[in-house]
């Protein structure tokens, strides 16, 4: 008997043990994160109700909520938001249809797939500031290669100014950001394919579906569940991008290209009102949060008309 | 049926012909542009094939007091990417292990915190860290760089060893435990050497995201001390002189394509290996 509860203890000792240890191995890893985040995210949060002294660096007052009314009454600020979902959408939409059919295409067999691999995931490693530079010059207005193109080509009579464009701006900082992020989601709808069962497919075959409808009927459906998340992270990451806007346009022509995340760079870095910028990382980070939340409470909404399945 | 496979092969080849000239066009227009003449690159003959290949843009932006200062830009970025690849595996390493092996409270929670931040913006962080930096006067150095660095990746370090030490047979380990092996035995000489894929592989990742970094290097280094190839490159597009800026973006990017086209196999190895779980 007093063997037995002896026995006990020592498993338990043993196993807080193992707690302590596990703790302990992971504790630098999460200070180093959690400060360097949490804090500066209160900190953000703090500011984003005060005037921020930029030259003592203390606060000189706080003003409530004034920043958040001076941001949702400015129409600059309405329009780079609306802009910035515009961006997130776009990218993150024609990125999912590419990267899905990349991916198609690099699970089937064919002579020189691993080279055409590693051009696809090359992107990936080009650092913003050169895809930058590099879609600057493809776009660029008197050595451009689309000029160029067009113009041998008839389609244009004189050479255009694309990035002086607004709208025509926007898209083509939408079009390096897409190229920058093809790769990494082309990766995971592959893995995602290679896990589908094939079963499926010669079931269809041999009842005589054709390429469409097991294409729509039956890899559609089954990719789903993964192209949802990563359409969603995708969006995320387009709305915080800075480099390409930074590079090829500085939020112009006529802060056509502003993004949010840009405004907020501009408010803190260019005009130092850091008070307004922090509540506009604010704004930022509730339509992040409220991005990443919508599949999941449509879903309750979905269940709750319709029952659970 | 055979006519439809011919039909199937034509249709792959021509769409991988098609995915082939979007994705590596721009970079060989790049390269294209930093290999030619100034007069040929503004010349509106369509060429894509060089016609006279010089080196000189070359040359000159290797030119020590050239406006990118592509010297200083390559070493910061190397001693900053590779010190921040290195913290992030001394780090990441303990702590994928506890939370793929050991017995933990809420070790959901902690992978879910530590992933989720790194979607969150990341202006949000830099304000605050920029007025701490600044207050301590630490802006504009190579430490201002590497924590905050090591800060956005590892979480992305820690998920990818994790998905590799997920995938170790864990009867070696038990057999090791029942000998009498300590953790850090455990740790470093079982664990590390079976690891090395996945090292190799976070090593990397955390090497080019450090390379590719922009808007932390352009904040925390406002005094323009120290600068970064990413900056360095930057700075150049200021100056007009197409050719220069495209051989600048050229070397800028020799190193991490370079690190890509070894090392791909680890690359797709960490997304292929998330999924079959």
């Amino acid at each position: 008997m007093i063997e037995h509860s002896n026995l006990i203890d020592k498993s338990r000792l043993k196993f807080s043990k193992e707690k302590i240890l596990a703790t302990s191995l992971i504790l630098p890893s999460l200070i180093l994160v959690f400060v360097t985040y949490l804090y500066p995210a209160i900190f953000t949060f703090v500011i984003s109700f005060a005037e921020y002294d930029i030259v003592r660096l203390n606060i000189k007052k706080f003003v409530q909520f004034k920043n958040f009314q001076y941001l949702i009454n400015n129409a600059f600020f309405n329009s780079a938001v609306l802009r910035t979902v515009y961006f997130g959408l776009v990218i993150c939409l024609f990125t999912t249809i590419f990267s899905f059919l990349i991916a198609i295409l690099l699970n089937e067999k064919f002579v020189g797939k691993a080279l055409l691999r590693v051009m696809i995931v090359l992107p990936w490693a080009v650092p913003s500031v050169v895809s930058g530079v590099l879609w600057g010059q493809m776009f660029h207005a008197d050595t451009g290669f689309l000029n160029a193109l067009l113009y041998q080509s008839g389609i244009i009579s004189e050479y255009k100014i694309w990035l002086a464009d607004p709208l025509i701006a926007l898209h083509i900082i939408a079009v390096a950001e897409i190229w920058k992020a093809i790769p990494f989601m082309t990766l995971f709808f592959l893995s995602g394919l290679q896990s589908l069962p094939s079963e499926a497919f010669e079931a269809a075959s041999v009842d005589g579906a054709n390429v469409f409808q097991r294409f729509f009927y039956i890899l559609f459906p089954l990719m789903l569940p993964i192209a949802i998340p990563l359409f969603l992270i995708q969006f995320v990451l387009a709305m915080k991008s800075f480099d390409t806007i930074f590079v090829l346009t500085r939020g112009g022509p006529g802060g056509g290209t502003t993004t949010l995340n840009y405004f907020i760079y501009k408010e803190a870095f260019e005009t130092f009102n850091l008070g307004r910028a922090s509540a506009a990382a604010y704004v930022l980070l509730i339509i992040t949060i409220a991005v990443v939340l919508i599949p999941s409470i449509s879903k309750k909404i979905l269940n709750f008309f319709w029952g659970n399945k | 049926m055979k006519n439809r496979l011919v039909l199937k092969k034509i249709f792959t080849y021509f769409f991988a012909f098609i995915v082939f000239l979007i994705m590596f066009f721009p970079l060989y227009g790049l390269i294209l542009t930093s290999i030619q003449p100034e007069n040929i690159i503004r010349s509106r003959n369509l060429s894509f094939f060089p016609t006279e290949i010089i080196f000189t843009h070359f040359v000159e932006v290797l030119k020590p007091n050239h406006i990118s200062n592509i010297y200083e830009g390559i070493k910061n970025s190397l001693i900053v990417s590779s010190l921040t690849a290195f913290l992030c595996l001394i780090l990441g390493f303990p702590a994928s292990y506890s939370l793929s092996r050991l017995n933990m409270p809420a070790k959901n929670l902690i992978l879910g915190a530590l992933i989720s931040v790194y979607f969150l913006p990341t202006i949000l962080f830099v304000i605050p860290l920029f007025v701490i930096l600044v207050s301590y006067q630490l802006d504009d150095t190579i430490l201002s760089l590497v924590v905050p660095y090591t800060a956005f990746t590892l979480p992305f370090v820690i998920w990818i060893l994790k998905t590799f030490i997920d995938k170790l047979p864990i009867e070696v380990e038990e057999a090791a435990k029942i000998d009498g092996c300590s953790v850090f035995q455990l740790l470093s000489f079982i664990i590390f050497p079976l690891l090395r894929p996945g090292l190799i592989a976070a090593f990397i990742f955390a090497f080019i995201l450090a390379w590719v970094e922009f808007l932390t290097p352009l904040i925390f280094t406002n005094n323009l001390k120290i600068s970064t190839v990413a900056l360095g490159l930057f700075r150049s597009t200021i100056d007009i002189k197409i050719g220069q800026q495209a051989a600048a973006a050229v070397i800028t990017l020799i190193p991490v394509v370079l690190l890509m086209i070894f090392f791909q196999q680890y690359i797709t190895k960490v997304v292929l290996s998330g999924s079959n779980k």
